[in-house]
């Protein structure tokens, strides 16, 4: 199988690992993983920012890089939102565009729900010594509907153990731009966040969205917070460093 | 737009920061919070009880409420038709002047000196109770949080609890004062008394008010029929001792028949409160007939546009919708992180976010449809599915199409647009700025400060890159 690595411009820059990650974990499922060269940003900043017309050249942008494969595998939900819901309302107008674009939603998975529901994996590569709790992800989760999967993947890493934070699904303040904009606000949402990671006291916590991750990990150390590791899921998964 | 002059929104920046630096006002949201999430969470689930489920529901409700703004005049001209055949007047108002013009018009003709009001938020649009005062008429908020609210000189922070904003020490402050007592120390364990001792002083009004106002949370068209959905009885005390009742509502609040009526109320209170049902449901028709022995000798219906004609047959239609549960602001985290007055106008959360602009002009409220994360905890709760987010976003595109945006970030966005673009051109420039950042950084590979996102560093740390690019390692990876 075919399939397209999309690894999103935050990974690229912040956090490489995270891409290379997803990178074992689709080729240790077997797939055979091509990484599209000319990819750059889904649009997605422009789209928040009410921008169409930016948004939606870079939409033909990454559908022209992205069809052609038989899945696109996105690690991040709000990426993965922003192809599969945004792309075929934002080229719904243009009668050259609009198949395209839906034929590229309907190929389109974040990497929990590829790893979960399209081609599961043998056996996790991983082993995590400890506890993790799970945020999920605004766009992720409401978006997508990603809930289940990445727990049932994070349970079949050896030795690690699963607790649930209060308000698992409540935002995390990240939002965006809206972190930057209304930077003020965005602490005072994260800080519930935090509070909640630490009443469970778990050893990391996980998500699947890197911007929401470096919203709270900023956070929790800002607050003093230097030992709750904050991971994306594919390193969870993966295991093992860097490229 | 005349509402404009009275919005603050456009301080939402000042004011937030304001909001998120007051410990008092911080405490008091951090309780109610968990209660609101908490009680709509359990009252949904109890749905099941009745063989009913939440999504099924909300379709139901959702498609009434279309039903109605797809032939929006025809069911007002039907109501109209049967409230007036039930004895009551209609009178319709454009905007909030002309609602207070005619609510003074009413209470001058029947010799009104003062005026008890039940909760309503038109009349917060309208000014209402600066306009009565003015005119020689008192207004008195029975709702116990509006008169909380009122005592203290504020507008309410929430639609459906007002006072939702005050600490108990403040309620116990305003009270000793306007009732002529010493303050005494107060627990929670106190409300039961202060709200006797409320109680008290509010049926002395309702007895002398010669008039009783209130909104409508829905008007059932087939009936002519006001229904009123209230937890204090002072609903009812409202619009049953005065001589004279006066409704006012939004022209949008209609449904056309009882059965309607019963199918919303199947989500409004669970939507608001958790609960199966309110403490009090009222169903209004007309006037006080022979032979009857409560009523309302006059009953006067003023059915309001301000701004929401408009906004039929807009991308905006969804917005009309609207029942005025509140969820969507319990289950908002910007909103429970100012509470209501950040907003700046009479509707906060998230169905402010997009009526204010709607309401006062989108030029007048730049911040409100960009202060929000887009999470959807809003939409995803929504009793009659509105697509909240969905249409903040369509306010931040038509702020961008009439050139609303500041310079720097059209620019900004323009050049980023641009370069993303222009896949090597973008690696180069992702690769300078990876070692910027951890040129930036600190020896624990932090950036404290960062100059060209400062709100990020204001609270919180930014880790540093971890040092190339993947496309960089991942190119070096394939060459070797």
């Amino acid at each position: 199988m075919r399939v397209a690595l999309y690894v999103t411009c935050l990974v690229d820059l912040m956090r490489p690992s995270v891409g290379f990650a997803a990178l074992r974990l689709l080729e240790a499922a077997g797939a055979e993983v091509f990484v599209p060269e000319g990819q750059t940003c889904c649009g997605q900043p422009a789209w928040n920012a009410g921008n169409r017309a930016l948004a939606v050249d870079l939409a033909k942008k990454a559908i022209r890089e992205l069809e052609g494969y038989d899945y696109v595998v996105i690690p991040s939900g709000s990426c993965a939102d922003q192809i599969r819901n945004v792309y075929p309302q934002l080229l719904a107008d243009d009668a050259d565009w609009a198949p395209r674009a839906t034929a590229l939603a309907a190929r389109a998975r974040e990497l929990t729900e590829f790893l979960a529901e399209v081609m599961p994996l043998a056996q996790m590569p991983a082993e995590f010594a400890g506890s993790v709790t799970y945020h999920d992800s605004c766009k992720g989760l409401r978006g997508l509907g990603i809930k289940q999967q990445p727990r049932d993947l994070l349970l079949q890493v050896r030795g690690l153990s699963l607790q649930e934070m209060p308000d698992c699904e409540e935002c995390c303040g990240f939002g965006g731009a809206f972190s930057v904009k209304y930077g003020e606000v965005s602490t005072q949402i994260v800080d519930r966040k935090c509070a909640s990671i630490a009443t469970v006291g778990a050893d990391a916590v996980v998500g699947g969205d890197l911007g929401c991750l470096m919203n709270i990990e900023g956070r929790l150390r800002r607050r003093g917070d230097e030992t709750t590791r904050v991971l994306h899921i594919a390193e969870v998964l993966a295991g093992g460093e860097g490229a | 737009m005349r509402a404009a002059e009275h919005s603050q929104a456009m301080h939402f920046q000042a004011r937030a920061g304001e909001k998120v630096r007051n410990p008092v006002l911080q405490r008091a949201l951090q309780k109610a919070k968990p209660l609101f999430v908490g009680k709509r969470a359990k009252g949904m689930a109890a749905l099941a009880e009745d063989g009913l489920a939440f999504e099924p529901l909300r379709s139901a409700c959702e498609d009434i409420r279309n039903r109605v703004l797809a032939d929006l005049d025809v069911w007002l001209a039907i109501f109209e038709e049967r409230a007036k055949a039930s004895g009551a007047e209609v009178l319709w108002a454009r905007d909030g002047d002309e609602i207070c013009d005619l609510v003074i018009d009413v209470a001058r003709q029947h010799g009104v000196t003062k005026a008890a009001k039940s909760k309503s938020m038109l009349s917060e649009e309208a000014h209402l109770n600066e306009a009565l005062a003015a005119a020689g008429i008192r207004p008195v908020e029975t709702d116990l949080g509006e008169y909380i609210v009122q005592l203290a000189g504020e507008t309410p922070s929430h639609i459906i609890a007002p006072a939702v904003h005050k600490t108990i020490d403040e309620v116990e402050a305003l009270f000793a004062e306007e009732h002529g007592r010493p303050p005494e120390p107060r627990t929670s364990a106190d409300i039961p008394a202060m709200t006797r001792e409320a109680r008290q002083v509010l049926r002395q009004h309702f007895l002398t008010a010669e008039m009783g106002i209130t909104g409508a949370n829905f008007l059932i068209a087939e009936t002519g029929t006001a229904s009123l959905v209230t937890n204090e009885g002072n609903g009812r005390m409202v619009t049953t001792l005065p001589k004279v009742h006066v409704v006012i509502t939004g022209i949008e609040k209609i449904v056309p028949t009882l059965e309607d009526f019963a199918t919303l109320m199947r989500l409004l209170p669970r939507s608001a409160t958790g609960q199966t049902i309110s403490n009090y449901v009222s169903l209004l028709t007309g006037t006080k007939q022979p032979g009857e022995h409560d009523g309302p000798e006059k009953t006067v219906f003023i059915l309001v546009d301000n701004g929401r004609a408009a906004l039929l047959g807009s991308a905006y239609q969804d917005m009309l919708r609207c029942i005025r549960c509140g969820a969507c602001m319990n289950h908002c985290p910007v909103y429970f992180s100012l509470g209501g007055h950040a907003y700046g106008w009479v509707y906060p959360g998230p169905m402010g976010s997009v009526l204010t602009p709607l309401y006062t002009g989108i030029e007048n409220a730049l911040d409100l449809p960009h202060a929000s994360t887009g999470c959807n905890q809003c939409g995803s709760v929504c009793p009659v599915r509105i697509p909240l987010p969905k249409l903040m976003h369509r306010l931040r595109e038509e702020q961008v199409e009439r050139g609303l945006r500041p310079w720097s970030e059209s620019f900004g966005l323009k050049a980023w647009a641009w370069l993303a673009g222009k896949p090597k051109l973008y690696r180069w420039f992702a690769r300078r700025a990876s070692r910027y950042l951890n040129w930036l950084a600190d020896d624990s590979g932090r950036i404290r400060v960062f100059g060209l996102a400062p709100g990020w560093t204001a609270g919180r740390d930014l880790a540093a890159p971890q040092g190339k690019t993947f496309h960089e390692l991942y190119a070096a990876r394939k060459r070797a």
